[in-house]
């Protein structure tokens, strides 16, 4: 990796400080968390039964990325990716930024690299909300103990790396659009439609072809057969050659504009 | 030496038209350099493909005596500039607005508050950029210019929003740049007086070619081809009678303007006009200075 990279990585992760699209990641990764701990502190009757149960984890688990995985997730996906590349247009500075001393593959890596980051950091955080869910209650509700099953952080990690794998498309389509047009609504806009079009195709058998599918049908393939058609094979593979080909269009129509800035 | 130097250098529309036509610069090293011209005449175009913010289509384009094409970022690690409307993040504060290209042009911590000093903008502490007046944000885009010390400094039209004492201010702190750093610098304005008190070279372009380029000196020998203006009692029979002799004779700005000619010449209108009974009140040369030259070179053609 190269100095220059690391440099611009610096200066990129510098300028989303106090920017929307961090408070984005702080308050979207801990939405669905807040919303457990309060229905928990609402229902504390059945809290003591709740913590007992030996699949206590992966219950809370699969309770706190259904929302996650099905809308929070690709939304904070499409807004943060948006958000971070519309930092340029907004304040006129794509001009500044092509006048740096670096190559444009630096600048367009350092920037994708930042939203990666921050996509990980959005997945942390909400794997601390979800302790955070689980512990708050027994804190705060006497007699409720603490959850005596072993938690599974292997299992969540692979389902974390899996979830960000599933979401690679959808920066990367995001980066693509916000990177061409200067309208904010146009890549917002097909951000959603394209959600709300995965959501749709979810239980078509073709539906994997859309990129932006992958987080939901990762939350489906374990449930019960009839809210999706999820595929026999893997589609981190599809989602992992739909980014590169994404990135790669991206940094094609990018990089050969007549005008930049 | 030449800092700056480009070769037929063109650039056209997508529709065809062309926006520049066979452009030579030649900035000196260690010179003010203004680039003059009325709105639209190519002057943002040439400093936007000199900084490659356009991609080039036609001529050369050379650096520190490098081709920008082959070294383009050793060149831009020496470049400081400011296009148009100010580049900066609103969200951040000055200091943060300049630490983000500190780390990129990998200069001392101290230097964030010297730029900010040099542009009267130490004292703004966390006060967002987004808070900033016009003129703030025009001073605090050029200590973004001038944060890394470049050896050239490209600006467009820097006192846009800046109030009288800005300007002011701003062109001491540009001519300080130059004489006590030898900063090069190219700075873009289609107002005269501007420049005519802060250049050491000139750059007039107009629709997108070059009508002068030289020292400021040599602008101002131009004088030379001045027109002659004539006030008469009867201009309508002051210029029948001089209509053999001199046929460029035209009326304008309530008296009669004549083409350049000599003093024996000029002595000989007069001479001819007063005996055939027509009353002279004044003859002389006309504007002579830096504007009238200008309005000269632009205006022929507009």
């Amino acid at each position: 990796m190269s100095a220059d990279f690391m440099h611009a990585f610096q200066s990129e992760w510098q300028k989303k400080r106090r920017s929307l699209a961090s408070y984005l990641v702080v308050v979207g990764a801990f939405f669905t968390p807040a919303i457990i701990i309060v229905v928990r502190l609402l229902h504390h009757d059945a809290l003591r039964t709740l913590y007992a149960a030996d699949d206590f984890w992966t219950l809370l688990w699969k309770n706190a990325w259904e929302s996650m995985a099905i809308f929070f997730l690709p939304m904070a996906a499409i807004l943060a990716t948006s958000l971070m590349t519309q930092l340029e247009v907004r304040n006129n500075a794509w001009k500044q930024v092509h006048t740096l001393p670096l190559s444009p593959m630096t600048i367009f890596t350092a920037k994708l690299a930042v939203i990666l980051v921050m996509l990980v950091q959005f997945i942390v955080l909400f794997n601390v909300g979800i302790y955070l869910s689980a512990v708050i209650p027994c804190l705060l509700v006497s007699g409720t103990p603490y959850p005596h099953a072993p938690l599974p952080l292997r299992d969540f990690l692979t389902q974390d790396a899996l979830y960000f794998i599933a979401c690679l498309p959808i920066i990367a389509a995001q980066y693509l659009l916000s990177l061409q047009f200067r309208n904010f609504l146009v890549p917002i806009g097909v951000g959603f439609l394209a959600w709300v079009g995965a959501l749709a195709a979810l239980s078509w058998k073709f539906g994997y072809v859309l990129p932006y599918t992958y987080s939901m049908l990762n939350y489906l393939k374990d449930m019960p057969a009839g809210r999706a058609v999820v595929p026999a094979f893997d589609v981190g593979w599809l989602a992992g050659g739909y980014f590169v080909l994404f990135v790669v269009v991206g940094y094609g129509l990018w990089v050969g504009r007549a005008q930049k800035g | 030496m030449h800092c700056l130097e480009t070769d037929a250098l063109g650039h056209r529309y997508p529709s065809g038209e062309a926006v520049l036509d066979d452009i030579h610069l030649r900035v000196p090293e260690g010179s003010i350099y203004g680039f003059l011209g009325p709105n639209g005449a190519g002057k943002t175009t040439t400093l936007r493909l000199l900084l490659g913010l356009l991609r080039k289509q036609q001529g050369t384009i050379s650096i520190f005596g490098k081709r920008l094409d082959a070294h383009r970022i050793e060149i831009l690690r020496n470049i400081g500039s400011l296009i148009e409307s100010p580049s900066l993040y609103d969200h951040l504060t000055a200091p943060e607005n300049l630490a983000l290209l500190r780390t990129i042009y990998r200069v001392p911590k101290a230097w964030i508050g010297d730029a900010l000093q040099r542009v009267g903008l130490s004292g703004t502490g966390r006060k967002k950029v987004g808070q900033f007046s016009l003129g703030m944000k025009q001073r605090l885009s050029l200590a973004v210019a001038l944060l890394h010390r470049p050896r050239l400094l490209i600006l467009d039209e820097p006192t846009n929003g800046l109030d009288p004492n800005g300007i002011v201010e701003m062109r001491e702190l540009l001519t300080r740049l130059n004489r006590e750093h030898g900063t090069t610098i190219v700075v873009s304005s289609h107002l005269l007086p501007e420049i005519e008190k802060l250049a050491t070279h000139v750059g007039i372009i107009h629709k997108g070619r070059m009508k002068f380029q030289g020292t400021l000196d040599a602008l101002r020998h131009t004088r030379a081809g001045a027109a002659v203006t004539l006030s008469t009692n009867d201009d309508r029979r002051a210029l029948q009678l001089l209509s053999a002799e001199v046929p460029d004779a035209r009326c304008a700005d309530g008296g009669i303007v004549l083409p350049a000619m000599s003093n024996e010449r000029i002595a000989h209108v007069n001479r001819r006009l007063v005996e055939q009974g027509v009353g002279v009140h004044g003859l002389g040369v006309a504007r002579t200075d830096l504007e009238a030259i200008f309005m000269g070179m632009v205006g022929a053609e507009a």
